[in-house]
C-alpha cells in the first residue's frame, strides 16, 4: 500500500501495517488495485526503501511532472471549498490528506446532522444573528398563544389587567318556577352562557353566573328583580381583585369577542361615554340638577369631569336607562347606591308605577338625588347594548339604537323577546352571524374561494 | 467567509477623536447632573404639591359652621335676633361661622317646614367648601357655655362618648349602633331623646359621605309619605334600613349636646343643668300651652352673663 493513504478510519484509507497484511489482497478494503509510485505495485508493505522512492518519486521528473501538476490537482483545495460534493472517491492526494485531518469536509456519508452542521458553519454570522433572532420570535409567539402563558398574562394585574373585570350573567331567570321552562330556554341559557365563557377565557376576566330563580326570600317581601343588587354586592364580596363588574342579561351576545373590555371601552372612558345627560335625554330629564344651593360638582352637568369618578356607566335605549348591560365600580359610593336602591317606603308608593322595577327605581333616584349624578356616565347604547330590529321598533331603526353588522357592534341584547318575540330564534341567528362574522383567515379561504371555484367548475355546493 | 485584513484605516483620518455620542448634552458627567436635577425638582414639586397646599383650604376658613334655619314669620324679630346673637357670639369666641336660611328659602314641595333643615344643611355643604365639622342647631334652642368648643367636647373625645349597641328607636329596637367604630370613621353625631333620635342639635362631617346622607334624606317620597314626624322619622327610616349611613352614624349622650328644658321629652339624663353646652326648648312649638319665647326668657339673660364674664 502506498504512503499516499490517509490515517482516516473510512474504508481504504490509513497506514497499512505490514504485521496484519493478508495474503489474499491489498490491505486496503478497496476493490480496485491502487495505483502505485515507480511501479512495486501490489506491495503492501512500506519498507524503507519504498519510502524512501516514493518521496524521491516525488522529485524525480524534474522536467515534466505528471503527478499533482493537473488542473484539478493544482486547484483540488480552492475547488472542493466551493464544491464539496466534488471530493468523492478514494482517489486521494497529499492535499486532501491534509484537510481530512482537520474534518473540514466529510463528504457523502456525513449524517444528516452533520451535514445541518456544516450548512451552519458554512453561514455568515451576521445571517445566523438573523435567522435565530426570527426563530426566537416565532418560538415566543407560539409559546405565547398556543399554551396558557397569554392567558395568565392578560389576567394578571400589572400586565392584561383582566382580573380587574367581572362578568355577572344573569341566568335562570325564573326558574322555571313562574313559567315553563323548555328546551328552547334552556337552549337559550347554554348558549349565552357559553359565550360569555369563551370570552371570559379569552381575555382572562372572571364570570359569575348567577341563579335568578324567583326565590321565596324575595317572593314575599316585594323585591322581586332587586336581586340585581344583592347580586352585585355578593359579586363584589366574592371577587376581591375585581374593579369594574358587567352585568349581563341572559338575553345577550356578545357578538365580538376579539374586542376586550380594555380597548373597547376602558382605555379612553372619557372618549368612549358621556356625562352629560344632555345628550341623548329620551327621558328629558333636567340637567344639571334644579336646585340652587348645591355644590359645583353636583350642579356641573358633568361632574369633576375626570374618568376616575365615574362609578356607574348605563347605556340608554329609546325610553330610559337599560340595565340589560351596564358596569359598575368597586367604590364607596357604589356601596351607597346599592344600599339606597332599594327601600320599603319608595316601594310602597311606586310599586304600582315602576313597571321595570330597579330600572324605573334607579331613574328616580338620578332624577331626584343630586349625590347620584356626578359619578354616572352614560355609555352610547351600541357599544355594549345594541338592540335587534324588534325592540324599541315604534320608530323603525335607529342608527343610535339597533345592531349593524357591518359596524360590527360589541354586544346584541335581545331585549323584550320573551314578550311576542322568538328569542330562540334570534339568539340562533345572532350566534351564527358571530360566527360567520369572525371566522379565520382558513375558514374565509375555504369558504369563499375554494367552495366557489368548485361550485362553478362542478356546479355542486360543498362544505368544506 | 471572514475577511483575511482588517478594513484599512481612511487615508485621510478626522482632525478631531469623533464624538462617542451624537447629543453632546448626554456626556456621562452631565447626565448625572441631569438625573440629580430631575430628582430634586420632582421631590420639590411633591412637597409643593403635598405640604405646601395642605388640601388646598384656604387659612382663615372656620372649621366648624353652626347651621339654624329660622322661622321668621312666627317668631318676633326681637326673639330671632336673640338667637342669632347667641350663635354669632360663641362662633367669634371660637372662630367658628355662622349660616342662618329662613325656612322658606327651600322648595319643600308642601312637606313640613321642619323639613327646610336638610338642604339648609347642603347649602351650607356649598357656601363653606372647606369647613370640616356642620352643626345644625334647631331654633329654639341657645349656646349656655361658650367655653366648650366641637371639637374639644364632642369630636375629639368621640371615641368615648359613643354609646355602643344603642337601640335606635329606645325601647327595643332591633338596629342598634355601631360597637367597634373609630373616630375617623365617624361623619354624624346624633343624640337620643325618649321618643327616639334627636335632630334638633347633630353634627355631620364634610364629605362625599354628607352629601349622599342629605340628598337621601331629601328624597321626595319620604317628604310625600307623611311621616308622623315628618323629618325626625325619616331620619330614623333611613337609619335602619340603609346599614351605610348606620356605619357612620354615632349616639352620644344628650346632654352634651342637646339638653333639654323643663317639659322636653327627655329622661331625667337628659334635662338641662347648669354648665351644659347647650340647652334646646324642645317641642315648646307644638302647642300644649308652652311658648317658646317664654321659655327662652331667663336663659336669654342667662347666657349673655355666662359669655360676659368669661371674656
Amino acid at each position: 500500500m502506498s504512503l499516499s493513504r490517509s490515517p482516516s478510519p473510512r474504508p481504504g484509507g490509513g497506514w497499512a501495517s505490514p504485521g496484519l497484511s493478508s495474503p489474499y489482497g491489498s490491505g486496503s478494503g478497496s476493490l480496485t488495485p491502487q495505483t502505485s509510485y515507480r511501479g512495486n505495485g501490489n506491495s503492501n508493505s512500506v519498507t524503507w526503501e519504498s519510502a524512501k522512492a516514493k518521496s524521491e518519486g516525488l522529485n524525480g521528473y524534474p522536467s515534466f511532472s505528471t503527478q499533482n501538476s493537473g488542473f484539478f490537482n493544482r486547484h483540488y483545495r480552492k475547488i472542493s471549498s466551493n464544491l464539496p460534493r466534488f471530493n468523492l472517491g478514494s482517489e486521494k492526494s497529499y492535499a486532501e490528506k491534509e484537510k481530512l485531518g482537520r474534518g473540514r469536509w466529510s463528504p457523502r456519508d456525513g449524517s444528516k446532522l452533520a451535514r445541518i452542521k456544516s450548512l451552519i458553519r458554512r453561514v455568515g454570522r451576521k445571517m445566523k444573528l438573523r435567522v435565530v433572532i426570527v426563530l426566537a420570535l416565532f418560538l415566543m409567539i407560539i409559546l405565547f398563544y398556543m399554551t396558557p402563558l397569554h392567558y395568565y398574562w392578560r389576567r394578571s394585574r400589572h400586565l392584561g389587567g383582566g382580573r380587574k373585570y367581572v362578568i355577572i350573567l344573569a341566568a335562570n331567570q325564573g326558574g322555571g318556577v313562574m313559567e315553563w321552562k323548555g328546551p328552547r330556554e334552556w337552549a337559550i341559557e347554554r348558549d349565552s352562557v357559553r359565550n360569555k365563557r369563551k370570552y371570559v377565557n379569552r381575555w382572562g376576566y372572571d364570570l359569575e353566573i348567577v341563579d335568578m330563580s324567583t326565590k321565596k326570600r324575595y317572593a314575599h317581601e316585594w323585591r322581586e328583580s332587586w336581586e340585581k343588587v344583592d347580586t352585585i354586592r355578593n359579586c363584589m364580596r366574592k371577587f376581591p381583585d375585581a374593579e369594574w363588574f358587567w352585568w349581563m342579561d341572559l338575553n345577550t351576545f356578545i357578538m365580538e369577542p376579539s374586542y376586550s373590555l380594555q380597548t373597547h371601552i376602558f382605555n379612553n372612558l372619557a372618549g368612549n361615554t358621556y356625562r352629560d345627560i344632555n345628550e341623548y335625554n329620551p327621558l328629558n330629564i333636567t340637567h344639571p340638577f334644579p336646585s340652587d344651593h348645591l355644590d359645583a360638582e353636583s350642579l356641573s352637568p358633568v361632574g369633576d369631569g375626570k374618568t376616575e369618578s365615574i362609578n356607574l356607566i348605563v347605556p340608554q335605549d329609546c325610553s330610559g336607562f337599560n340595565l340589560g348591560s351596564f358596569f359598575v365600580k368597586r367604590s364607596a359610593w357604589t356601596d351607597r347606591l346599592l344600599d339606597v336602591w332599594w327601600d320599603p317606603v319608595g316601594y310602597e308608593q311606586k310599586h304600582m308605577e315602576w313597571e321595570h322595577k330597579e330600572q324605573d327605581a334607579l331613574e328616580f333616584l338620578y332624577i331626584n338625588q343630586p349625590w347620584i349624578r356626578p359619578h354616572t356616565a352614560f355609555i352610547p347604547q351600541r357599544k355594549i347594548n345594541s338592540f335587534p330590529p324588534g325592540a324599541c321598533s315604534d320608530n323603525g331603526n335607529d342608527s343610535r339604537i339597533h345592531y349593524n353588522e357591518k359596524d360590527r357592534d360589541f354586544v346584541v341584547n335581545m331585549a323584550g323577546c320573551e314578550w311576542g318575540r322568538d328569542c330562540w330564534g334570534e339568539m340562533y341567528n345572532y350566534r351564527e352571524l358571530s360566527n360567520y362574522l369572525n371566522r379565520t383567515w382558513w375558514e374565509r379561504f375555504k369558504e369563499d374561494l375554494v367552495a366557489v371555484v368548485w361550485f362553478k367548475i362542478t356546479g355542486k355546493k360543498v362544505r368544506l | 467567509m471572514h475577511l483575511a485584513l482588517p478594513a484599512r484605516k481612511s487615508t485621510h483620518p478626522p482632525p478631531y477623536a469623533p464624538r462617542t455620542r451624537r447629543f453632546p448634552m448626554l456626556r456621562r458627567s452631565r447626565v448625572q447632573a441631569i438625573v440629580i436635577g430631575l430628582c430634586v425638582l420632582s421631590a420639590v414639586l411633591f412637597l409643593i404639591s403635598h405640604l405646601g397646599g395642605s388640601d388646598g383650604v384656604p387659612s382663615g376658613t372656620p372649621p366648624v359652621v353652626i347651621v339654624t334655619v329660622l322661622d321668621q314669620d312666627n317668631y318676633s324679630k326681637a326673639y330671632i335676633d336673640n338667637i342669632k346673637e347667641n350663635r354669632i357670639e360663641y362662633a367669634r369666641k371660637h372662630g367658628y361661622t355662622t349660616f342662618f336660611p329662613s325656612n322658606t328659602d327651600y322648595d319643600l314641595a308642601g312637606a313640613p317646614s321642619s323639613w327646610a333643615r336638610v338642604p339648609a344643611l347642603r347649602h351650607a355643604l356649598t357656601k363653606f367648601p372647606h369647613s370640616t365639622f356642620f352643626w345644625f342647631l334647631d331654633q329654639n334652642s341657645l349656646i349656655m357655655n361658650p367655653a366648650l368648643t366641637i371639637e374639644g367636647h364632642v369630636m375629639n373625645p368621640i371615641e368615648s362618648l359613643m354609646i355602643k349597641d344603642q337601640p335606635i328607636v329606645p325601647p327595643d329596637s332591633v338596629i342598634k349602633t355601631f360597637s367597634h367604630l373609630k373616630a375617623h370613621q365617624v361623619d354624624l353625631v346624633l343624640s337620643q331623646d325618649r321618643d327616639g333620635l334627636a335632630h334638633g342639635s347633630f353634627i355631620v362631617r364634610r364629605g362625599e359621605w354628607s352629601k349622599f346622607f342629605l340628598d337621601t334624606w331629601f328624597d321626595p317620597l319620604y317628604r310625600s309619605y307623611n311621616f308622623q314626624k315628618a323629618d325626625a322619622h325619616a331620619l330614623e327610616h333611613i337609619v335602619q334600613w340603609h346599614p351605610t349611613i348606620l356605619s357612620k352614624l354615632v349616639l352620644i349622650p344628650q346632654r352634651i349636646i342637646n339638653a333639654y328644658s323643663p317639659g322636653g321629652p327627655a329622661e331625667e339624663s337628659g334635662m338641662y343643668h347648669d354648665g351644659d353646652f347647650v340647652i334646646r326648648f324642645a317641642g315648646c312649638d307644638q302647642g300644649g300651652g308652652r311658648d317658646c319665647i317664654k321659655e327662652a326668657d331667663p336663659f336669654s339673660k342667662q347666657w349673655r352673663t355666662v359669655f360676659h364674664s368669661q371674656r
